[in-house]
């Protein structure tokens, strides 16, 4: 079921020549994770602030579970939306406790309000320190509090605003997966902003990409990589390489030598094949493969990347186990196990 | 849960509260606008013609003079005790701002005194050396004389101002000019003073606003300027469209000052790129240097305050006896009184303004905010006579219309409240700024977390935006309390028929050579305005400020 739903929203800053958000429309499901990607001045943060109520769209409409909460230049205000929002610097109340901080939001809570305190608290693992104050606590748990403090009143949605950009790198993976256990356990929906393509695919349902202010493409992760609407999404994911090919009944002749593929015959004029480096393998000399000049091999400790060019000199990028030595190569073979085949006209 | 129709999202209870603010605090300043349009006064062609001359040349050499000397003063102090280690460099750092505390005009009539037949130097000639001078030693009561008063008091604000500068350099920096090559004389000259130029420029405008805005000083002097001018027309010849005209002239210095300043800044920001700012290292001097060092930043502190300082104690111990009753109690406590009730007053405009920004983040809300503290740019002569105006207009009317021509009376002009109204009008600026600067600190993801917690706004600014913002408002309150008790014109102009202030008081007592008995309203004066100091110099060290 839907629970939240923007219909045609667009965005301006005064200062801003271009729209922040232009012409953006999508659902999101009751008890979905969905991860809104771009990169910095894409519009997430703003697509965020908007659903929140703390920014005011230009045009357009946005309902939450049933409600219009926005109709063009009328809205309800931030306060009466019962959304939930987790800020990237965690905007805990510094002279207010833990526990205060986080049953700020139970004014109009009806029950035992210490009880539901400690009851988010536990949900988001912690179990003691209630009484201490903000600044006395790790950064990891700061982020807990702002989570509980966020959960507390039940809201319909959470928002969060790159939740993982201030733990260090040890650290991510493990709270990317208790913070994607908690919201799970706790069936609530939530929308997480970020830049980083791997905090979106190991946490989300779906992912919805943003570039300059346009949706590009919002659907679950593996449609994302593998069926990418757009050059800009499937550069988003990784590199992809292209290589650029005439085909024949028989397969593609490329620079690198000849493909043998039957698909080949469907097209006419020239064709672009493209692949992401983990498609293709380097292998021992055989006689079904390209060939191209090494230029450069880069060690990154659980990969390499090759980087082969062609007689004029363009290069593709090829991912190989860390074990391999190229030292001495010249030349390297390789084929490629998986490429989408596109008109270059 | 309900849509609001609303067409404006904008528009709430706090911005229509600010307009109203920025309204009535902006009357003064269009009022000597709109008055510019107005035929001149009879006098103007008299002042034209004798006076006017006079005025601007003993202004612009003025405000050259001050420019040139608390340059020299204030930037030489301040790379001292930022760059070299020497006997009483800590002290120094505060000790050189204390002349702040000293409002320009008692430290004319104090320095007058010191050099008078019977103060300490004479004494000192005549008694221990027998020699004896005719007259005054030296002669400070005209030009040259009111640009080292007002040097001396008025170069804290450069020394303040690129002190500050010089410890945000990055220490990278210098030491890359080190490596090539140069030695600290040139490394000052050729990295350290381009890079803190905009803020001496931002100090040395402060230190012309001050000069424009003294009057006590000038007219203890002798010296025509364009505030004795405006003095003049209003109080001797009773005109007010010449006054007026003269606080227009005066407001072109003024922007002609804020412009050069701005202009200067243009888009140049000075500041070290990346986040490796440590300052710099301080030098160990030889044994000459040190002596020399402490010897400069000694002889300054005395000149500019330990001497005027003593020679206020001196007189204070002679007469206070006499002066101090039940009477001066009631002085002072009339003086904190105004203060106290001015400070708390901006305080609570400036949040109401700011809260509505915060709010509504819109540029023009910005802008309309900003009007409200032009005041501080505008020198209180030139507020007093945008207050009277259209107070004695809304006298007249209410007496027009309302009442016989028996019962004549001020209804708002002449009364405590038009005072309290151009305090307000002219220091909103000092107490905006650090409650500005408090919002700015504590971020606004805290109010919109607060928000979204299902708390309206005035309920989020009582829970938690004012409890964590308290030290900036009460530094607000302070500086604003610090401000009025010195203010000299304004209240000259504005004060009820024979309501007497601190400054007033200090004021009249030493143009009436009354100067010994004088003393212990500025000795009050001057102590109640060096705590904020100290404490301002705290804030700024720990770059708060």
């Amino acid at each position: 079921m839907t629970i939240l739903s923007l219909h045609h929203i667009f965005k301006k800053y005064s200062q801003a020549p271009e729209y922040a958000i232009n012409d953006v429309s999508f659902d999101v499901k009751e008890g979905e994770i969905l991860a809104l990607v771009g990169e910095s001045g894409s519009g997430k943060t703003t697509l965020l602030r908007l659903i929140a109520g703390l920014e005011h769209p230009e045009s357009g409409s946005i309902s939450l579970s049933g409600q219009v909460i926005v109709e063009g230049r009328e809205s309800v205000p931030a306060h009466e939306r019962q959304v939930g929002m987790v800020f990237q610097d965690y905007a805990l109340f510094p002279h207010l406790t833990i526990l205060e901080n986080v049953k700020f939001g139970l004014q109009k809570f009806k029950g035992d309000k210490e009880k539901k305190v400690r009851e988010t608290l536990l949900l988001v693992g912690l179990k003691e320190d209630f009484n201490k104050y903000p600044h006395q606590l790790s950064g990891g748990q700061q982020q807990r509090v702002a989570l509980a403090r966020a959960m507390a009143p039940n809201p319909k949605i959470i928002l969060m605003d790159e939740p993982f950009s201030n733990l260090d790198a040890m650290l991510k993976d493990q709270v990317r997966e208790e913070i994607r256990q908690i919201i799970k356990k706790t069936g609530v929906t939530a929308i997480l902003v970020t830049h980083d393509t791997r905090d979106a695919l190991s946490t989300a349902d779906r992912i919805a990409i943003l570039h300059k202010g346009y949706l590009q493409q919002i659907d679950i992760p593996k449609m994302l990589y593998e069926k990418p609407v757009n050059p800009y999404v499937a550069n988003f994911f990784g590199k992809r390489n292209e290589i650029l090919a005439t085909p024949t009944a028989e397969g593609f002749y490329t620079p690198f030598g000849f493909i043998k593929d039957k698909k080949a015959g469907d097209y006419k004029g020239k064709v672009k094949l493209l692949f992401r480096p983990e498609h293709a393998e380097v292998v021992q000399n055989d006689d079904q493969q390209l060939i191209g000049t090494i230029f450069k091999v880069s060690y990154f400790g659980d990969h390499q990347i090759v980087k082969i060019a062609d007689e004029e000199g363009k290069r593709i990028s090829i991912r190989t186990n860390p074990g391999r030595t190229f030292e001495g190569i010249e030349k390297a073979f390789f084929y490629l196990w998986k490429y989408d085949v596109e008109e270059a006209f | 849960m309900e849509i609001r129709k609303r067409h404006y999202y904008w528009w709430n209870k706090w911005t229509g509260y600010s307009i109203l603010i920025v309204l009535v605090v902006a009357t003064p300043l269009f009022t000597i606008l709109f008055k510019l349009f107005d035929r001149p006064g009879d006098s103007w062609s008299h002042i034209f013609n004798n006076l006017l001359f006079d005025y601007f040349q003993n202004t612009i050499l003025l405000l050259l003079g001050v420019a040139f000397f608390t340059f020299l003063l204030g930037v030489s102090t301040a790379w001292l005790v930022s760059n070299y280690e020497f006997p009483g460099r800590k002290y120094f750092e505060w000790l050189l701002i204390l002349p702040l505390g000293f409002p320009g005009y008692i430290m004319a009539y104090t320095y007058v005194g010191l050099l008078d037949y019977a103060g300490p130097f004479h004494s000192f000639l005549r008694n221990t050396l027998d020699i004896q001078v005719k007259g005054s030693l030296i002669d400070i009561m005209n030009l040259p004389g009111a640009i080292f008063i007002l040097s001396i008091t008025l170069f804290p604000y450069v020394f303040l101002i690129s002190r500050a500068s010089f410890a945000q350099q990055s220490k990278t920096l210098q030491e890359a000019s080190f490596l090539l090559g140069s030695n600290r004389t040139k490394t000052f000259f050729k990295v350290a003073l381009p890079m803190a130029r905009p803020a001496i420029v931002a100090g040395i405008a402060l230190a012309s606003m001050e000069v424009l805005n003294d009057y006590g000083t000038v007219k203890y002097f002798g010296v025509n300027t364009f505030t004795t001018g405006i003095f003049r027309a209003w109080f001797s010849m009773g005109d007010s469209s010449t006054a007026i005209y003269l606080a227009a002239i005066l407001m072109v210095f003024v922007f002609a000052i804020l412009y050069l300043e701005s202009l200067h800044r243009g888009n140049r920001q000075y500041s070290a790129v990346n986040g490796i700012n440590k300052p710099t290292a301080r030098i160990h001097l030889s044994m000459v240097k040190k002596v020399l060092f402490t010897g400069i930043c000694f002889l300054i502190f005395i000149v500019s305050f330990l001497t005027p300082f003593l020679q206020l104690l001196y007189w204070v111990s002679m007469t206070y006896e006499k002066v101090i009753d039940s009477e001066f109690f009631l002085l002072i406590f009339r003086s904190f009184g105004l203060a106290a009730v001015s400070g708390i007053i901006i305080v609570l405009f400036a949040v109401v303004l700011l809260y509505t920004l915060r709010l509504s983040p819109f540029k023009w809300i910005k802008s309309i905010t900003k009007v409200s503290t032009l005041g501080y740019a505008v020198p209180g002569a030139v507020i007093a006579v945008g207050v009277l105006i259209p107070f004695l207009a809304f006298d007249k009317w209410i007496y027009d219309s309302f009442l016989s021509s028996k019962t004549a009376g001020l209804f708002l002009s002449g009364t405590l409240f038009a005072l309290v109204f151009a305090y307000v009008v002219r220091f909103m600026a000092v107490g905006y700024n650090p409650v500005d600067a408090g919002f700015q600190k504590i971020g606004i993801h805290i109010n919109e977390a607060s928000r979204l917690l299902g708390t309206r706004s005035t309920r989020t600014l009582w829970k938690i935006d004012l409890p964590l913002i308290k030290t900036s408002l009460i530094s607000g309150i302070l500086l604003v309390f610090v401000d009025v008790l010195k203010e000299l014109p304004l209240t000259l102009i504005l004060r009820p028929f024979n309501y007497q202030t601190l400054a007033t008081k200090a004021f009249d007592m030493a143009t009436n050579e009354m100067i010994a008995e004088s003393a212990n309203a500025a000795l009050i004066i001057i102590l109640t305005g060096i705590i904020p100091i100290i404490f301002l110099n705290r804030l700024i060290k720990k770059r708060e400020f």
